[in-house]
This record gives C-alpha cells, sequence and structure tokens, in this order.
C-alpha cells in the first residue's frame, strides 16, 4: 500500500493507493500520525485508488476522526469504491465522517 | 493633538502613571487570566471579556477635568478596566458573584446601577464593582451588564447625551423608551431561557420514568432518550458476531429518520426497536458473518433498525437512499448501496415473513 500526503494551506489530503489491510495497518499509521499535528484544519482521505479495508484500517480512519473532533478540525472521505462504502456501511461508519465524491 | 495642560500635582500623577505601566499592564492580563479561566471553569458563557489600561492621553484628560479630586494615582480605581458581557440578565449575577469570590470588591465604591433606577425611570443598568488585590497596589474596575445594556449603553454615548451637550427632551424621552423595551427583552430572554431548562428537566423525568408514550419526540428529549443506552442491547448482539469492539459514537443524527418513520414520542421509538431488532440483528449476521470485520460504530443498531423499518413498510431503496441522505449527506453511491442493501435483503427471513 502506498500512502501520499499532500498539504495545501488548512487542507491535507492522504491519498491511499491499494489495500489497506491489517499487514500494512501499522506502517500507514505512522504515516498518518504527522497528519494528526494538523487536525485543525481539513484532513482528506482519499480512497479514490484503494481497493480494500479491513478492521485495522477502519481504526486508522476512526483516529483521524477523533484528533479532528479533539482540535476542531474536519474530515472529508473521498472517492470511495461501491465495497469500500459497503464496508462503512456494514460497520455503522458511513455517518462518522463527511462523505465526498469526485 | 494638543496635550492637556497640567499642573504639577497632576503631572506627578500622570508621571505615577507611567512609571507603574508595565505592572498595570501585566496585572490586567493576569485579571483577564484569571476571569477567563474562572468562567470558563463554572460553565458561564459570556458575549465578551474586555480588558484595558487606560492610556496615557486618556488619563491626562480625566486629570485635567478633575485632577484636583485625587491625592494620588491610588485614588484613580479605573486605569485597569474590565467589562464582561453576558447574554443573559440572570448571569450577570452568577458573574458578580465569581468577581466576588476572586478579588476583594470595595463595597463601598461599587454600584449597582440596575438598583439606582426609579419605578418610572429607565436607562443605563450595569453592575460596577471596584476591586483590589492583596499583592497589587491599586484598584481596578469590573463592569457587568448583557448584551443589550451594553448596546444601550454605546448608543448612549454615541448621542453625546455625557458630554454635557445638552440633547433635545425628545430624543432623551426616545433613549429612555428603549431602555425600557431592551430591559423587557433583557427579561424575557431569560424567562424563555428558564422555561426551555424546565421543558428539559420535565422531559428527563419522563424518561427516566419510563414514561414514553408522553414524551414527544424532539432533540431534547431524544437526546435524553440516548443516555438510557436504547440501542446498546442490540450493539451488543451485532458486535457478537464477530467478536467486534463498538466504538461509541453520537447516534442524534437517526431522529431525523425516526420522525421520517412516524415516530411522534419516544414511545414509539421504543416500539420501532422492539419491532425491528430481530430483522436489523439478521442483517448485520448477513453482512458481517463472512467477514473478519471487528469494529463496529454504534450507529450500527439504529442504522439497521430503520433499514429494516424502511424495508418492511415497502419504501424499498428509495427509502434506504433518503436514510443515507439524511444521515450522511447526499451522496450518488448512496443509490447504489441502497439498491445492493434491498438485493442482500431479499434472503432474509424478515423479508420473507407475512
Amino acid at each position: 500500500m502506498e500512502v501520499k500526503i499532500v498539504t495545501e494551506g488548512t487542507t491535507t489530503t492522504v491519498s491511499f493507493i491499494g489495500r489497506l489491510d491489517t499487514p500494512v495497518s501499522q506502517e500507514v499509521a505512522a504515516k498518518v500520525e504527522p497528519v494528526l499535528e494538523k487536525a485543525d484544519g481539513i484532513i482528506v482521505l482519499d480512497c479514490k485508488e484503494m481497493s480494500y479495508i479491513s478492521s485495522s484500517g477502519l481504526r486508522i480512519f476512526l483516529t483521524v476522526r477523533k484528533a479532528a473532533a479533539a482540535k476542531g478540525g474536519r474530515v472529508i472521505v473521498r472517492d470511495m469504491n461501491p465495497d469500500i462504502r459497503n464496508v462503512f456501511m456494514m460497520t455503522g461508519f458511513l455517518n462518522l465522517f463527511e462523505i465526498q465524491e469526485g | 493633538m494638543n496635550e492637556p495642560k497640567l499642573d504639577p500635582h497632576c503631572e506627578a500623577i500622570l508621571q505615577e502613571y507611567r512609571d507603574n505601566l508595565p505592572a498595570f499592564q501585566e496585572k490586567a492580563a493576569a485579571i483577564h487570566q484569571t476571569l477567563k479561566d474562572t468562567l470558563a471553569g463554572a460553565g458561564l458563557l459570556v458575549a465578551a471579556l474586555e480588558c484595558r489600561v487606560k492610556t496615557e492621553e486618556s488619563l491626562a484628560g480625566k486629570l485635567a477635568l478633575k485632577g484636583g479630586k485625587y491625592a494620588s494615582l491610588k485614588d484613580i480605581t479605573d486605569i485597569i478596566g474590565l467589562r464582561i458581557i453576558t447574554f443573559y440578565t440572570d448571569d450577570v449575577d452568577k458573574v458578580a458573584s465569581a468577581v466576588e469570590r476572586l478579588f476583594t470588591v470595595d463595597w463601598e465604591n461599587s454600584v449597582d446601577k440596575r438598583k439606582l433606577h426609579e419605578i418610572d425611570s429607565f436607562g443605563y443598568l450595569s453592575l460596577h464593582y471596584v476591586c483590589s488585590e492583596p499583592d497589587f497596589p491599586f484598584r481596578f474596575e469590573i463592569q457587568m451588564r448583557t448584551v443589550l445594556q451594553h448596546a444601550w449603553a454605546n448608543m448612549n454615548h454615541d448621542t453625546g447625551y455625557k458630554s454635557g451637550v445638552e440633547v433635545p427632551r425628545e430624543h432623551l424621552r426616545n433613549l429612555n423608551r428603549l431602555a425600557g423595551m431592551l430591559e423587557l427583552v433583557d427579561e424575557q430572554f431569560s424567562r424563555i431561557r428558564m422555561d426551555i431548562t424546565n421543558y428539559r428537566r420535565k422531559i428527563q423525568a419522563l424518561v427516566a420514568s419510563g414514561n414514553l408514550d408522553e414524551v414527544p419526540l424532539d432533540g431534547d428529549s431524544y437526546r435524553s432518550f440516548l443516555q438510557l443506552g436504547p440501542f446498546d442491547k442490540l450493539n451488543r448482539r451485532i458486535a457478537s458476531v464477530n467478536q467486534a469492539e463498538i466504538q461509541e459514537v453520537s447516534l442524534l443524527a437517526y431522529m431525523p429518520v425516526f420522525k421520517a418513520l412516524s415516530c411522534k414520542t419516544l414511545g414509539d421509538v421504543v416500539k420501532l426497536i422492539k419491532e425491528h431488532s430481530e430483522a436489523a440483528y439478521q442483517l448485520a449476521c448477513y453482512q458481517l458473518g463472512l467477514t473478519d470485520l471487528d469494529i463496529i460504530s454504534s450507529s450500527l443498531g439504529p442504522q439497521n433498525i430503520c433499514i429494516a423499518a424502511i424495508l418492511k413498510r415497502g419504501f424499498g431503496a428509495e427509502g434506504l437512499r433518503l436514510m443515507f441522505d439524511q444521515i450522511g449527506g447526499t451522496a450518488g453511491g448512496n443509490q447504489a448501496l441502497a439498491e445492493m442493501i434491498l438485493e442482500q435483503a431479499q434472503d432474509l427471513p424478515f423479508m420473507n415473513q407475512k
């Protein structure tokens, strides 16, 4: 899994490319951690090229959400494919995030 | 700008001010912070907390006008001035209590202008304390008033009423009429707040006593209802499918969906939960059973209750899409999601029971 982080002004976009499954989750969490410092702005979690998300992946999203809630920021989950959206729905995560489509 | 000519006595007071200016600034910042922390700690929301140290120019002007009145700088109590502006008139008294606890109030020089008015007069209403602290040789002033009193005082100030210029009687009368009206508005705001608080208490009591059929479904009642954990049992049952952990989240977003499902009272919501819990569980088993997802949010219970109610009432994919639009915002993917759930549900017992 590849993680790209781009910050423009107060918006930080984290793009997940590939499978966000349990084996890679620790490495991904470490890459995302510095982004939590910017949780007072807007964090976009771009899922356009994410093909799979596991519980560990959901926990990373949840960590970002908690940091943003604590710092008064905003989290946007962008461009989920139908499978990812389904995972969010069946775990009750769908209404935890602001969801955008490209 | 012309500096006012000061006599040697006043000039000495002004020099004393210059010598102590850093101490005034430091003290003002400390008092400001103390008040800010205390009000926040007491949960008192105020419209503004202003703090200023009198400028040299302003002090010189004051001394030029009435410098003979003051023996030394210590007699001038408004070098440091703070103003606390509250939303509600009741809060002025609460703020005053906090100030009394924090500082020593010089009662002889403090004024409650709210009590000065005769029954047939209206005007500037403010509570004004002259305070001191043991570690600081100078006194300071704290003014407390509501937003409306503040607005009136500013408007009144703009008319030049206090500048000695005579304002036509008609204008003064209009200002006083306005003061009377604002006093009534302040009272009404406080009364409305009290009514809302009483309503909330009544609803909480009804919820606690279990008389849910008598409680209309609204934001306040639903919030109290959630404290009873109405979806906990279902969420725990769903979580047991994969031994999942449950992330507690706000469930307020579902209130409009329950309303759309014709729930008018909390009793109706309870009936809906009872009626559709089994179907909600069947749906979760079907969706999660073959996955290794071991985390769910506490919104899964109400979400699946609503899905089951929508499907059993025949609202179909369109009903589901409207629900997802309501709880998470309109998104194109909601239609596809709704259609997929409808398709999944066709295999479930609750959709096939007559």
